[in-house]
């Protein structure tokens, strides 16, 4: 579960201080799919962020699983990140000096103890890259590379994944299969999900559609099959 | 699924270092071009330093044996009696194994006798030395007409000869010649001695023998005029210093020298050698650390954004200070092995590369503090440059992969900058006091070390600060004139204050590089014209000893007569005196320590009314004009007698008492007659008393045997010392050094250059995402080239003025403390300057070449 309780971030730029996040509160139950929606600039990259504690906010909590994860230190939160958070990026972020495999083995060799590569080819193969475990990032493409972050992403079933726009930069074929995958990994081990994008067709995938405007939250909503069951959709 | 990965994931434990070792090795196989340039830069860097190092080592101790043959040991004791049992057993404690000392050691007995040719009844008086042919001489060789060695030669029946004696005797090879009461087979003749200079100039030609056959002459009698010289040799692992202080200890009333003290000239070319050797030590190791630093720099900042991946997929700051610290360190050590290994090759071709310009070959031996010391400085490096990022990694924030621009500073104090970076800054203060360390071992001279120390500090300390004025006074030129300059320019110009430039880094480097490089040229300009002017072409080579006043001017005309001659005889009269008291103390309760009380008793006094050749004032003045109770006393003497300026002496000189004080102490700067003196009083105080004159004169030495026998014949008692041989291994030895300090002063200019392009060539990975999105936007590649020059044309005439202006502070300051004359030189250090922007301009182009050529998707498909 995760809840957002006053969230502010603003970020210094020269002399002036801008305000990215002005005050959210959130709660995401566990195991459900948000969407995360808004223009360019409404602060939906930087509240990811936060949520997953990749950045320390200025006011206000996060917590997830009951963990107040905005004061951690840094070491503790790097151990939260590690067991409980899977992240999957637009522009993958995978590690450009290490093969497919490598990769994906990472998190766990990082957090874990065990045969990592036992966990990470399997999931290799999963998402369909089984001739390109030993590939060197620059060597695989756009569509290729995501589907590797995102079995790293999961690599150590975490309970809650965050996905930053996951499909942006893919085309739309590429886009649907790891969208799919995603999907289908999501339902599999029951993970909480929490997905930035600004295509209204993936949000339409998800339980639940937050839009953000200006660093707030502008509409928060269940829908489909969701909605029909909880009856939890609000506006603000 | 959650459940059952739990139990293994929530165990969360310090990553293991195996695990951090395989991770960090697969980085390493993936970018292995990359990795072979940082490789490569560490490697130079530890390579000139183990070359440079070893190669002065080898020399430096050649040399010495070189300065050690003209004593033919490290010490000599000099004594008017023999060793008392007691001492001897002393001394043989010194020379015993098991105190794990082993110093060698060997008599030399010298005395004056007469000796006669068969057939000839008119006898010659000759100065007789004996000494053991097994052990005699320790250093240097004794060169016989015959081409023999002294151990075959010098027999119990035989003895070899001055070419001296042979004229006046009318005598040859294989003639006998009675000495006491005993006949001895002329068996060669001498044509080199090594210790002539420091063996007491004696009356009469050179006759030399066995110790074994001056017993039996019966010479040797109590109360004969003979002085025992005990030489010594230390080997390797002794001290001069420590061993000179024991043995003044055993024989409290011997003279004790050490061959430091025989060539002034020889001494002070060598003690100058090492303190450049040493500076260029010290610089091949800076220059090998900037290489090594810069590499490490450019390594860790395309990391950053790995870090910040690691980061954000759970990994700890301990975990990947494990991994990268293993990983720089990797890099660090086998770039060192690599370059000591380079090193080595360089020192072992050396010789081979200079062998026809060496006469003598350095004995090279595996030099292990060397290695140790490049190992030591390139690992240390690598730590000083890697850790304290390192160890920022707790700051750096994942969020860097979700976007580039982080929030940058969060303008807190530089108190609380302190506080949270106080691990750093120890670790920083940790690995310096290593370097400085080993710095401190590398400097033989402690001098240069100092210097060294203190004008490098002071020039980053300028540079860093200039740097900050320089590009805050640059933008805000820019920001008032930008619109009127050309755009290159203004985009050349702007790239130096843009945000994550390395400007001040490459400034730092690049200054410090151009600093040390320029000094190394100065000074090994300086020192070797000031070597050249040491041993000049008329050094004399020819010592005329025991003229008398009256053969004075005919001496002189006779030597003007003979072609062979150069320049004038040099002289410089002798009278002899006995010291009577110091500040009112008797000389026979003077607590003398190593200075024979005889030898105050009967001593030399000479004198000068102006300061004479060869001399130079140390302490005081020389009087003036005629002057009137005034003393200068040679500086060796002086301290072993403890006189300063404005100590009263009194020396009895025939019937006369001559109270004077002291005015001036002299030290001896060159191979004159007056590098003998010990005490030289106004002519005034001593014309009336009988003299004899030593002088010295420089012949061809071709001519000398003409000009020994055409003074023999007009003046018979007239004795002549030859030291050409002498005086030709220190001229060869000077010669050598000269080669050597430019050979390796080349080798350092060199190896700094290839570093500094190295480390310019290191900011070019920032640039790639530069050069893409100027391309994405329309650049030509000529105008990126523009751009870039104009940076870098900056940042090189910046470092370039600023490290010419501390070259010539540190070479002035150092060469001044050297007692060498500082020239400058202002062709060369504009040279420098420009030659800095130029040196720049290229390599910026050069690294930047590849870049320049690469297709913009590329690189954004990287991203």
């Amino acid at each position: 579960m995760i809840e957002v309780k006053g969230l502010k971030k603003s970020i210094r730029n020269g002399t002036r201080t801008v305000e990215i996040l002005r005050g959210i509160d959130l709660l995401i139950p566990k195991g459900q799919f948000a969407a995360i929606m808004g223009a360019s600039g409404s602060g939906k990259s930087t509240l990811l962020g936060l949520l997953a504690g990749l950045d320390s906010p200025t006011e206000g909590e996060v917590i997830l699983d009951g963990i107040a994860i905005s004061k951690l230190e840094e070491d503790k939160l790097a151990e939260v990140r590690g067991r409980r958070i899977g992240f999957v990026f637009q522009s993958y972020q995978l590690i450009p000096t290490l093969t497919a495999l490598e990769n994906v083995m990472l998190p766990y060799e990082l957090n874990a103890k065990g045969d990592a590569r036992k966990k990470a080819e399997p999931l290799l193969v999963a998402v369909g890259l089984q001739d390109r475990l030993h590939h060197y990032p620059v060597q695989l493409s756009g569509g290729e590379q995501q589907r590797v972050a995102l079995a790293r992403a999961f690599v150590l079933e975490p309970p809650i994944v965050f996905a930053d726009e996951p499909t942006g930069n893919l085309d739309s074929a590429n886009g649907q299969h790891v969208l799919e995958l995603l999907g289908e990994r999501h339902r599999e081990s029951a993970t909480t999900l929490v997905l930035v994008t600004h295509d209204p067709q993936i949000a339409e995938r998800a339980d639940r559609r937050i839009v953000l405007k200006d660093g707030a939250v502008l509409s928060d909503e269940m829908q489909g099959l969701a909605a029909s069951v909880a009856g939890a959709g609000t506006t603000r | 699924m959650n459940a059952e990965t739990g139990s293994e994931t929530m165990q969360k434990q310090p990553l293991p270092w195996s695990t951090a070792a395989r991770i960090a090795w697969r980085e390493l196989r993936a970018g292995k071009a990359k990795f072979l340039f940082v490789l490569l830069s560490v490697a130079i860097g530890v390579a000139a330093l183990t070359g440079v190092r070893g190669f002065s080592t080898s020399f430096a101790r050649t040399l010495l044996e070189q300065a050690r043959s003209i004593m033919a040991g490290d010490l000599s004791a000099r004594m008017f009696r023999q060793a008392t049992a007691a001492e001897a057993q002393q001394l043989d404690r010194l020379a015993s194994p098991q105190a794990g000392l082993g110093v060698r050691r060997t008599v030399v007995t010298e005395t004056v006798s007469m000796a006669m040719v068969q057939g000839d009844p008119v006898p010659l008086l000759v100065s007789l030395k004996a000494v053991d042919p097994a052990d005699y001489p320790f250093y240097g060789t004794v060169t016989l007409s015959t081409g023999a060695d002294l151990r075959a030669a010098l027999t119990d029946e035989t003895v070899v000869v001055d070419d001296n004696l042979l004229v006046r005797l009318r005598a040859k090879v294989g003639d006998q010649l009675k000495i006491g009461g005993k006949w001895f087979r002329i068996a060669a003749v001498i044509m080199k001695e090594p210790d002539r200079m420091t063996a007491g100039v004696g009356l009469g030609p050179r006759v030399m023998m066995t110790r074994h056959a001056m017993e039996e002459t019966e010479l040797l009698q109590p109360g004969s005029r003979a002085t025992e010289r005990y030489l010594f040799a230390l080997g390797d692992k002794l001290k001069v210093a420590d061993v000179r202080a024991q043995i003044e200890k055993i024989l409290p009333d011997a003279q004790v020298t050490d061959f430091r003290e025989t060539s002034p000239t020889l001494t002070q070319g060598v003690d100058r050698a090492t303190g450049l050797l040493s500076l260029i030590c010290l610089v091949a190791m800076v220059l090998g650390a900037i290489g090594v630093a810069m590499a490490m720099r450019a390594h860790l900042q395309q990391r950053i954004e790995i870090l910040a991946i690691m980061k954000s997929i759970g990994a700890q700051s301990s975990d990947i200070l494990r991994i990268y610290l293993i990983q720089t360190l990797f890099l660090g050590v086998v770039g060192a092995l690599l370059g000591v290994v380079l090193g080595l090759g360089v020192e072992y071709a050396f010789p081979t590369v200079l062998g026809r310009l060496l006469p003598l070959r350095p004995e090279i031996r595996l030099p292990l503090s060397p290695v140790l010391a490049a190992l030591g400085t390139g690992v240390l490096t690598t730590l000083l440059f890697c850790l304290p990022p390192l160890l920022d990694v707790r700051n750096v924030r994942p969020s860097l992969v979700l976007r580039r621009m982080v929030d940058s500073g969060n303008g807190e104090g530089w108190v609380t900058w302190l506080k949270e970076h106080k691990v750093q800054l120890a670790s920083i203060v940790v690995i310096l006091a290593g370097l400085g360390g080993i710095a401190a071992a590398l400097a033989d001279s402690m001098l240069v070390g100092k210097w060294f120390a203190i004008c490098l500090a002071g020039l980053l300390v300028f540079i860093l600060g200039l740097s900050a004025v320089t590009l805050r006074t640059l933008r805000a030129i820019l920001s008032r004139t930008r619109l009127h300059l050309p755009s290159a320019l203004r985009h050349g110009l702007a790239n130096l204050y843009r945000p994550g430039n390395q400007s001040s880094a490459v400034l730092a480097a690049l200054g410090t590089g151009v600093m040390l490089i320029l000094s190394v040229f100065l000074m090994q300009r300086s020192i070797v014209n000031a070597l050249h002017e040491d041993v000049k072409v008329d050094t004399p080579n020819l010592f005329l000893i025991d003229m008398s006043t009256q053969e004075m001017p005919g001496i002189r005309a006779e030597l003007k007569k003979q072609a062979g001659v150069i320049g004038d005889l040099e002289a410089v009269p002798i009278v002899s005196a006995r010291m009577e008291s110091i500040d009112g103390t008797k000389v026979e309760d003077l607590k003398l320590k190593n200075y024979p009380n005889r030898l105050l008793r009967n001593t030399t006094l000479s004198w000068a009314d102006v300061t004479p050749d060869g001399t130079k004032i140390a302490e005081g003045k020389w009087w003036t004009g005629t002057g009137g109770a005034d003393l200068a006393v040679v500086d060796r003497v002086a301290k072993r007698l403890d006189l300063k300026v404005g100590s009263k002496v009194t020396f009895i000189a025939g019937e006369k008492e001559i109270p004077v004080t002291v005015t001036a102490i002299y030290k001896i700067v060159g191979e004159h007659a007056f590098a003998r003196s010990e005490f030289i009083l106004p002519k005034v105080q001593l014309e009336d008393q009988p003299a004899v004159w030593y002088g010295d004169i420089h012949a061809r030495p071709s001519a000398i045997p003409e000009i020994e026998r055409a003074l023999f014949a007009t003046y018979p008692t007239v004795t002549v010392i030859n030291i050409a041989d002498i005086l030709q291994t220190i001229t060869g030895v000077v010669d050598q050094i000269t080669i050597v300090i430019r050979f390796l002063a080349g080798f350092s200019i060199l190896s700094g250059l290839i570093i500094l392009a190295s480390s310019i060539a290191s900011t070019r990975f920032r640039r790639i995402r530069e050069v893409v999105v100027l391309k994405t936007l329309g650049a030509t590649r000529n105008r990126i080239a523009t751009v870039f020059s104009v940076e870098f044309v900056v940042l090189g005439l910046l470092a370039g003025a600023v490290g010419t202006l501390f070259a010539n502070v540190l070479s002035r300051i150092l060469l001044h403390r050297m007692d060498v004359v500082f020239q400058r030189d202002v062709r060369g250090s504009l040279t420098a300057v420009v030659g800095t922007a130029v040196l720049a301009v290229v390599t910026g182009w050069v690294a930047s070449f590849h870049i320049l050529g690469q297709k913009p998707l590329e690189v954004l498909r990287e991203e």
